[in-house]
Protein backbone atom coordinates (compact mmCIF):
# COMPACT_ATOMS: atom_id res chain seq x y z
CA UNK A 1 0.00 0.00 0.00
CA UNK A 2 1.23 3.81 0.13
CA UNK A 3 2.69 3.18 3.44
CA UNK A 4 4.98 0.27 2.39
CA UNK A 5 5.77 2.96 -0.43
CA UNK A 6 6.09 5.45 2.57
CA UNK A 7 8.23 3.00 4.75
CA UNK A 8 10.57 2.39 1.43
CA UNK A 9 10.92 5.88 1.08
CA UNK A 10 12.07 5.99 4.62
CA UNK A 11 14.84 3.20 4.37
CA UNK A 12 16.07 4.80 1.57
CA UNK A 13 16.42 8.15 2.90
CA UNK A 14 18.01 7.37 6.34
CA UNK A 15 20.27 5.05 4.13
CA UNK A 16 21.16 7.91 1.74
CA UNK A 17 20.07 5.82 -0.73
CA UNK A 18 18.04 9.00 -2.26
CA UNK A 19 18.62 11.47 -4.86
CA UNK A 20 18.62 15.23 -3.41
CA UNK A 21 15.60 16.02 -5.20
CA UNK A 22 13.63 12.77 -3.48
CA UNK A 23 15.17 13.68 -0.63
CA UNK A 24 14.07 17.37 -0.40
CA UNK A 25 10.45 15.68 -1.87
CA UNK A 26 10.20 13.78 1.41
CA UNK A 27 11.61 16.14 3.81
CA UNK A 28 8.81 19.27 2.35
CA UNK A 29 6.04 16.31 2.73
CA UNK A 30 7.16 15.81 6.01
CA UNK A 31 6.67 19.16 6.77
CA UNK A 32 3.62 19.13 6.11
CA UNK A 33 2.77 15.59 7.27
CA UNK A 34 3.89 15.64 11.19
CA UNK A 35 3.05 12.09 11.56
CA UNK A 36 5.51 11.00 8.64
CA UNK A 37 8.23 13.50 10.28
CA UNK A 38 7.82 11.89 13.66
CA UNK A 39 8.31 8.64 11.82
CA UNK A 40 11.49 9.28 10.08
CA UNK A 41 12.91 10.84 13.01
CA UNK A 42 12.04 7.31 14.83
CA UNK A 43 13.45 5.16 12.23
CA UNK A 44 16.49 7.41 11.96
CA UNK A 45 16.90 6.60 15.81
CA UNK A 46 16.94 3.07 15.21
CA UNK A 47 19.12 3.28 12.10
CA UNK A 48 16.98 2.21 9.60
CA UNK A 49 14.07 0.32 8.69
CA UNK A 50 13.66 -3.36 10.10
CA UNK A 51 11.17 -5.30 7.66
CA UNK A 52 10.96 -8.65 9.67
CA UNK A 53 10.06 -6.37 12.71
CA UNK A 54 6.87 -4.80 11.00
CA UNK A 55 5.88 -7.92 9.49
CA UNK A 56 5.95 -9.73 12.68
CA UNK A 57 3.46 -6.79 13.68
CA UNK A 58 1.22 -7.16 11.11
CA UNK A 59 0.65 -10.87 12.16
CA UNK A 60 0.41 -9.53 15.72
CA UNK A 61 -2.57 -7.55 14.23
CA UNK A 62 -4.29 -10.19 11.92
CA UNK A 63 -3.93 -12.56 14.82
CA UNK A 64 -5.15 -10.19 17.39
CA UNK A 65 -8.11 -9.72 14.73
CA UNK A 66 -8.67 -13.50 14.66
CA UNK A 67 -8.40 -14.26 18.49
CA UNK A 68 -11.47 -11.40 18.35
CA UNK A 69 -13.51 -12.99 16.13
CA UNK A 70 -12.74 -16.46 17.91
CA UNK A 71 -13.42 -15.12 21.07
CA UNK A 72 -16.57 -13.95 19.91
CA UNK A 73 -17.66 -17.58 18.58
CA UNK A 74 -16.77 -19.01 21.75
CA UNK A 75 -18.73 -16.14 23.31
CA UNK A 76 -21.78 -17.12 21.37
CA UNK A 77 -21.17 -20.80 21.93
CA UNK A 78 -21.13 -20.43 25.77
CA UNK A 79 -24.76 -18.13 25.03
CA UNK A 80 -26.01 -20.92 23.73
CA UNK A 81 -24.70 -23.41 25.83
CA UNK A 82 -26.56 -21.23 28.66
CA UNK A 83 -29.53 -21.26 27.12
CA UNK A 84 -29.38 -25.27 26.89
CA UNK A 85 -28.62 -24.91 30.61
CA UNK A 86 -31.14 -22.82 30.74
CA UNK A 87 -34.11 -24.17 29.18
CA UNK A 88 -32.80 -27.80 31.11
CA UNK A 89 -33.18 -26.11 34.11
CA UNK A 90 -36.96 -25.02 33.06
CA UNK A 91 -37.19 -28.98 31.88
CA UNK A 92 -35.88 -29.57 35.08
CA UNK A 93 -38.52 -27.72 37.09
CA UNK A 94 -41.49 -28.62 35.23
CA UNK A 95 -40.54 -32.09 36.13
CA UNK A 96 -39.88 -31.85 39.56
CA UNK A 97 -43.56 -29.73 39.36
CA UNK A 98 -45.20 -32.90 37.38
CA UNK A 99 -43.55 -35.34 39.80
CA UNK A 100 -45.26 -33.11 42.40
CA UNK A 101 -48.60 -33.63 40.93
CA UNK A 102 -48.75 -37.30 39.99
CA UNK A 103 -47.36 -37.91 43.69
CA UNK A 104 -50.27 -35.39 44.73
CA UNK A 105 -52.82 -36.83 42.45
CA UNK A 106 -51.87 -40.40 43.41
CA UNK A 107 -52.74 -39.63 47.10
CA UNK A 108 -55.88 -38.35 46.11
CA UNK A 109 -56.83 -41.14 44.08
CA UNK A 110 -55.73 -43.93 47.06
CA UNK A 111 -58.15 -42.12 49.05
CA UNK A 112 -60.73 -42.24 46.51
CA UNK A 113 -59.73 -46.15 46.10
CA UNK A 114 -60.22 -46.42 49.71
CA UNK A 115 -64.04 -45.09 49.37
CA UNK A 116 -64.90 -46.62 46.69
CA UNK A 117 -63.29 -50.15 48.38
CA UNK A 118 -65.07 -49.40 51.34
CA UNK A 119 -67.96 -51.22 50.62
CA UNK A 120 -65.98 -54.21 49.91
CA UNK A 121 -63.18 -54.11 52.48
CA UNK A 122 -64.86 -51.96 55.98
CA UNK A 123 -67.89 -51.67 57.41
CA UNK A 124 -69.58 -48.33 56.71
CA UNK A 125 -72.64 -46.79 58.72
CA UNK A 126 -75.10 -44.46 57.12
CA UNK A 127 -77.47 -43.15 59.86
CA UNK A 128 -80.69 -42.96 58.52
CA UNK A 129 -82.62 -40.10 60.42
CA UNK A 130 -85.83 -40.40 59.53
CA UNK A 131 -86.08 -43.38 61.70
CA UNK A 132 -84.19 -41.83 64.97
CA UNK A 133 -82.11 -39.88 65.84
CA UNK A 134 -79.88 -41.55 68.65
CA UNK A 135 -76.48 -41.57 68.15
CA UNK A 136 -72.88 -43.49 69.65
CA UNK A 137 -71.27 -42.42 72.09
CA UNK A 138 -68.12 -41.28 71.21
CA UNK A 139 -69.42 -40.06 67.60
CA UNK A 140 -70.25 -42.06 64.04
CA UNK A 141 -66.23 -42.27 63.16
CA UNK A 142 -65.80 -44.33 66.38
CA UNK A 143 -68.59 -46.72 65.88
CA UNK A 144 -67.26 -47.22 62.72
CA UNK A 145 -63.91 -47.93 63.55
CA UNK A 146 -65.22 -50.11 66.62
CA UNK A 147 -66.86 -52.43 64.02
CA UNK A 148 -64.39 -52.76 61.68
CA UNK A 149 -62.03 -53.58 64.50
CA UNK A 150 -64.52 -56.88 64.80
CA UNK A 151 -64.30 -60.17 64.02
CA UNK A 152 -66.70 -60.18 61.53
CA UNK A 153 -68.90 -63.17 60.45
CA UNK A 154 -71.19 -61.46 57.83
CA UNK A 155 -71.85 -64.06 55.28
CA UNK A 156 -71.19 -63.07 51.58
CA UNK A 157 -71.66 -59.33 52.89
CA UNK A 158 -74.20 -56.87 51.87
CA UNK A 159 -76.09 -53.74 53.17
CA UNK A 160 -78.70 -54.02 56.02
CA UNK A 161 -81.20 -51.69 57.49
CA UNK A 162 -81.60 -52.07 61.32
CA UNK A 163 -84.08 -50.19 63.39
CA UNK A 164 -83.26 -50.23 67.26
CA UNK A 165 -84.08 -48.37 70.71
CA UNK A 166 -82.50 -47.45 72.93
CA UNK A 167 -81.93 -48.70 76.24
CA UNK A 168 -81.83 -46.87 80.00
CA UNK A 169 -78.31 -48.68 79.95
CA UNK A 170 -77.66 -46.81 76.62
CA UNK A 171 -77.44 -50.15 74.71
CA UNK A 172 -79.51 -51.03 71.50
CA UNK A 173 -82.72 -53.04 72.31
CA UNK A 174 -85.67 -54.53 70.04
CA UNK A 175 -83.37 -54.80 67.41
CA UNK A 176 -85.11 -55.46 63.91
CA UNK A 177 -83.85 -55.56 60.64
CA UNK A 178 -85.76 -54.39 57.49
CA UNK A 179 -86.53 -56.42 54.40
CA UNK A 180 -85.21 -59.80 54.41
CA UNK A 181 -81.43 -60.06 54.78
CA UNK A 182 -79.32 -62.58 54.80
CA UNK A 183 -79.65 -64.57 58.29
CA UNK A 184 -75.99 -64.34 58.92
CA UNK A 185 -75.62 -60.88 58.14
CA UNK A 186 -78.99 -59.76 60.44
CA UNK A 187 -77.22 -61.90 63.11
CA UNK A 188 -74.44 -60.77 62.77
CA UNK A 189 -75.55 -56.65 62.51
CA UNK A 190 -77.51 -57.92 66.37
CA UNK A 191 -74.53 -59.15 67.83
CA UNK A 192 -72.48 -55.76 66.99
CA UNK A 193 -75.27 -53.74 67.97
CA UNK A 194 -75.40 -55.57 71.27
CA UNK A 195 -71.97 -55.91 72.31
CA UNK A 196 -70.98 -52.63 70.77
CA UNK A 197 -70.81 -48.71 71.73
CA UNK A 198 -73.08 -47.23 74.09
CA UNK A 199 -75.46 -44.61 72.38
CA UNK A 200 -77.23 -41.38 73.20
CA UNK A 201 -81.31 -40.79 72.23
CA UNK A 202 -84.28 -42.37 71.90
CA UNK A 203 -84.18 -44.66 68.81
CA UNK A 204 -82.29 -44.95 65.33
CA UNK A 205 -82.28 -46.38 62.06
CA UNK A 206 -79.17 -47.76 60.35
CA UNK A 207 -77.97 -48.40 57.25
CA UNK A 208 -74.68 -50.46 57.22
CA UNK A 209 -73.48 -51.77 54.75
CA UNK A 210 -70.88 -54.91 55.14
CA UNK A 211 -67.64 -56.04 52.51
CA UNK A 212 -68.64 -58.04 50.28
CA UNK A 213 -66.94 -61.17 50.27
CA UNK A 214 -67.35 -64.37 47.41
CA UNK A 215 -65.34 -66.38 50.24
CA UNK A 216 -66.57 -66.91 54.02
CA UNK A 217 -63.41 -65.41 55.10
CA UNK A 218 -64.22 -63.42 58.05
CA UNK A 219 -60.92 -62.36 58.77
CA UNK A 220 -59.94 -61.69 55.15
CA UNK A 221 -63.58 -58.99 55.63
CA UNK A 222 -61.38 -57.53 58.43
CA UNK A 223 -58.96 -56.03 56.04
CA UNK A 224 -56.86 -53.45 57.55
CA UNK A 225 -57.19 -49.74 56.35
CA UNK A 226 -53.98 -48.13 55.04
CA UNK A 227 -53.14 -45.93 58.29
CA UNK A 228 -52.27 -42.97 55.84
CA UNK A 229 -55.98 -42.61 54.39
CA UNK A 230 -56.90 -41.73 57.92
CA UNK A 231 -56.14 -38.25 57.64
CA UNK A 232 -57.26 -38.03 54.03
CA UNK A 233 -60.73 -39.41 55.01
CA UNK A 234 -61.30 -37.47 57.72
CA UNK A 235 -60.26 -33.94 56.15
CA UNK B 1 -14.59 0.65 1.38
CA UNK B 2 -12.24 4.02 1.85
CA UNK B 3 -10.95 4.97 4.85
CA UNK B 4 -13.99 7.41 6.16
CA UNK B 5 -16.44 4.07 5.52
CA UNK B 6 -14.01 1.98 7.13
CA UNK B 7 -14.47 3.99 10.27
CA UNK B 8 -18.30 4.49 9.85
CA UNK B 9 -18.43 0.68 9.29
CA UNK B 10 -16.33 -0.26 12.66
CA UNK B 11 -18.34 2.61 14.90
CA UNK B 12 -21.49 1.13 13.97
CA UNK B 13 -20.55 -2.39 13.83
CA UNK B 14 -17.44 -3.20 16.06
CA UNK B 15 -16.34 -5.44 13.09
CA UNK B 16 -12.78 -5.74 14.26
CA UNK B 17 -11.89 -6.94 10.82
CA UNK B 18 -12.73 -3.10 10.00
CA UNK B 19 -10.63 -1.83 12.27
CA UNK B 20 -7.69 -3.92 11.40
CA UNK B 21 -7.71 -2.66 7.72
CA UNK B 22 -7.95 0.79 8.89
CA UNK B 23 -4.85 0.31 11.22
CA UNK B 24 -2.45 -1.69 9.45
CA UNK B 25 -1.19 0.53 6.92
CA UNK B 26 -0.36 3.10 9.45
CA UNK B 27 1.39 0.60 11.35
CA UNK B 28 4.71 1.12 9.91
CA UNK B 29 4.93 4.94 10.59
CA UNK B 30 3.04 4.26 14.50
CA UNK B 31 6.02 1.94 14.93
CA UNK B 32 8.97 5.03 13.77
CA UNK B 33 6.78 7.30 15.41
CA UNK B 34 6.67 4.90 19.29
CA UNK B 35 10.31 4.31 18.31
CA UNK B 36 11.16 8.31 18.44
CA UNK B 37 9.44 8.48 22.20
CA UNK B 38 9.89 5.28 23.86
CA UNK B 39 13.73 4.17 22.11
CA UNK B 40 12.86 0.27 22.15
CA UNK B 41 12.10 -1.95 19.60
CA UNK B 42 9.94 -4.45 21.98
CA UNK B 43 8.41 -1.42 23.40
CA UNK B 44 7.19 -0.24 20.40
CA UNK B 45 5.86 -3.08 19.07
CA UNK B 46 4.09 -3.36 22.17
CA UNK B 47 2.96 0.12 22.36
CA UNK B 48 1.73 -0.05 18.49
CA UNK B 49 -0.22 -3.56 19.93
CA UNK B 50 -1.60 -1.75 22.77
CA UNK B 51 -2.51 1.02 20.67
CA UNK B 52 -5.10 -0.91 18.77
CA UNK B 53 -6.44 -2.06 21.65
CA UNK B 54 -7.73 1.29 22.61
CA UNK B 55 -9.21 2.14 19.40
CA UNK B 56 -11.06 -1.05 19.77
CA UNK B 57 -12.95 1.11 22.29
CA UNK B 58 -12.19 4.82 21.62
CA UNK B 59 -13.00 4.71 17.89
CA UNK B 60 -16.74 3.44 18.65
CA UNK B 61 -17.47 6.42 20.81
CA UNK B 62 -15.80 9.55 19.19
CA UNK B 63 -16.31 10.81 15.78
CA UNK B 64 -12.92 10.93 14.50
CA UNK B 65 -12.69 13.27 11.01
CA UNK B 66 -9.18 13.20 10.20
CA UNK B 67 -7.89 9.38 11.25
CA UNK B 68 -4.52 10.15 10.53
CA UNK B 69 -3.52 13.27 11.74
CA UNK B 70 -6.20 11.65 14.91
CA UNK B 71 -4.10 9.21 15.16
CA UNK B 72 -0.81 10.66 15.00
CA UNK B 73 -1.60 12.51 18.29
CA UNK B 74 -3.38 9.94 19.70
CA UNK B 75 0.01 7.74 19.15
CA UNK B 76 2.07 10.27 20.72
CA UNK B 77 0.14 11.07 23.92
CA UNK B 78 -0.15 7.45 24.60
CA UNK B 79 4.20 7.50 24.24
CA UNK B 80 4.25 9.80 26.13
CA UNK B 81 2.27 8.81 28.73
CA UNK B 82 3.97 5.39 28.76
CA UNK B 83 6.59 7.22 29.55
CA UNK B 84 5.72 9.62 31.92
CA UNK B 85 4.38 6.49 33.60
CA UNK B 86 7.90 4.93 33.95
CA UNK B 87 9.20 8.71 35.02
CA UNK B 88 11.56 7.69 33.16
CA UNK B 89 12.64 11.88 31.79
CA UNK B 90 13.42 11.86 28.04
CA UNK B 91 14.17 15.17 26.10
CA UNK B 92 11.24 15.64 23.96
CA UNK B 93 11.69 18.92 21.96
CA UNK B 94 8.98 21.09 22.39
CA UNK B 95 9.35 22.73 18.98
CA UNK B 96 8.23 19.20 17.44
CA UNK B 97 5.48 18.73 19.80
CA UNK B 98 4.02 21.96 18.66
CA UNK B 99 4.44 21.20 15.31
CA UNK B 100 1.16 19.20 15.21
CA UNK B 101 -1.12 22.38 15.00
CA UNK B 102 0.25 23.28 11.78
CA UNK B 103 -0.97 21.04 9.82
CA UNK B 104 -4.51 22.19 9.92
CA UNK B 105 -3.52 25.81 9.69
CA UNK B 106 -1.90 24.43 6.18
CA UNK B 107 -4.97 22.42 5.09
CA UNK B 108 -7.46 25.08 5.35
CA UNK B 109 -4.99 27.85 3.42
CA UNK B 110 -4.83 26.71 0.03
CA UNK B 111 -5.71 30.43 -1.61
CA UNK B 112 -3.94 31.87 -4.18
CA UNK B 113 -1.26 34.54 -3.75
CA UNK B 114 -0.98 37.51 -4.78
CA UNK B 115 1.89 40.03 -5.45
CA UNK B 116 1.57 41.98 -2.06
CA UNK B 117 0.98 38.32 -0.24
CA UNK B 118 4.81 38.09 -2.01
CA UNK B 119 5.80 41.55 -0.28
CA UNK B 120 4.52 40.58 2.71
CA UNK B 121 6.18 37.35 2.88
CA UNK B 122 9.69 39.20 1.90
CA UNK B 123 9.03 41.77 4.82
CA UNK B 124 8.65 38.39 7.08
CA UNK B 125 11.83 36.77 5.98
CA UNK B 126 13.46 39.45 7.56
CA UNK B 127 12.08 38.98 10.87
CA UNK B 128 13.40 35.68 11.26
CA UNK B 129 17.03 35.27 13.24
CA UNK B 130 19.73 34.42 10.21
CA UNK B 131 19.66 30.52 10.67
CA UNK B 132 15.76 30.01 10.20
CA UNK B 133 16.35 32.91 7.34
CA UNK B 134 19.13 30.88 5.28
CA UNK B 135 17.65 27.12 5.90
CA UNK B 136 14.16 28.19 4.72
CA UNK B 137 15.14 30.54 1.99
CA UNK B 138 18.03 27.19 0.47
CA UNK B 139 14.69 24.67 1.01
CA UNK B 140 11.73 26.34 0.18
CA UNK B 141 13.49 29.02 -2.45
CA UNK B 142 16.52 26.74 -3.26
CA UNK B 143 14.49 23.41 -3.02
CA UNK B 144 17.93 21.96 -1.32
CA UNK B 145 17.49 18.69 1.09
CA UNK B 146 18.36 19.26 4.77
CA UNK B 147 21.69 17.37 3.86
CA UNK B 148 23.18 19.82 1.38
CA UNK B 149 21.77 22.64 3.62
CA UNK B 150 23.69 21.28 6.56
CA UNK B 151 26.85 20.95 3.94
CA UNK B 152 26.52 24.12 2.94
CA UNK B 153 25.82 25.82 6.24
CA UNK B 154 27.86 24.07 8.46
CA UNK B 155 24.86 23.55 10.81
CA UNK B 156 24.23 20.01 12.44
CA UNK B 157 20.98 18.23 10.34
CA UNK B 158 18.49 18.39 13.07
CA UNK B 159 19.37 22.16 13.25
CA UNK B 160 19.02 22.52 10.38
CA UNK B 161 15.41 20.47 10.30
CA UNK B 162 13.91 22.92 13.19
CA UNK B 163 15.31 25.90 12.15
CA UNK B 164 13.33 25.12 9.02
CA UNK B 165 10.29 23.99 11.00
CA UNK B 166 10.33 27.11 13.46
CA UNK B 167 11.20 29.68 10.63
CA UNK B 168 7.46 28.30 8.57
CA UNK B 169 6.28 28.56 11.83
CA UNK B 170 7.08 32.07 12.10
CA UNK B 171 6.56 33.28 8.90
CA UNK B 172 2.91 31.46 9.30
CA UNK B 173 2.45 33.83 12.33
CA UNK B 174 4.01 36.93 10.73
CA UNK B 175 1.75 36.30 7.24
CA UNK B 176 -1.06 36.14 9.88
CA UNK B 177 -0.52 38.79 11.56
CA UNK B 178 0.26 41.57 8.55
CA UNK B 179 -2.53 40.04 6.93
CA UNK B 180 -5.20 40.74 10.08
CA UNK B 181 -3.25 44.15 10.32
CA UNK B 182 -3.20 45.32 6.99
Amino acid sequence: MENNYQLSRIHNYIHGLMSREEMFQLEKEALEDPFLQDAIDGYRLQNGVDARQLSLLQQRLSRRVEDTIATRHAQYYTWQRLAIGAAAGVLFVVLLALLYFKHFNGTAERSTDVTLSEPENMVAIEPLLDGGEATPLGGWKAFEQYLNNQELDTGRGGEIIVNFTIGKDGLPEQIRTEGTPEQALADEAVRLLRSGVKWQGAKARLKITFPIKEMKHPSQSNVIKPPHCFGIEKS
Amino acid sequence: MNEKELLRHYKTTGDLSALGKLYSPYMSLLYGVCFKYLQDPDRSQDAVMQIFEELIQKLRHYEVDNFKSWLHVYSKNYCLMQLRKDKRTTQVDIEDNLFESEQKLNSSEEAKWEERDFERLEGCMQTLNQEQKECVRLFYLEQKCYKDIADLTGYDLNKVKSAIQNGKRNLKICMERKENGK
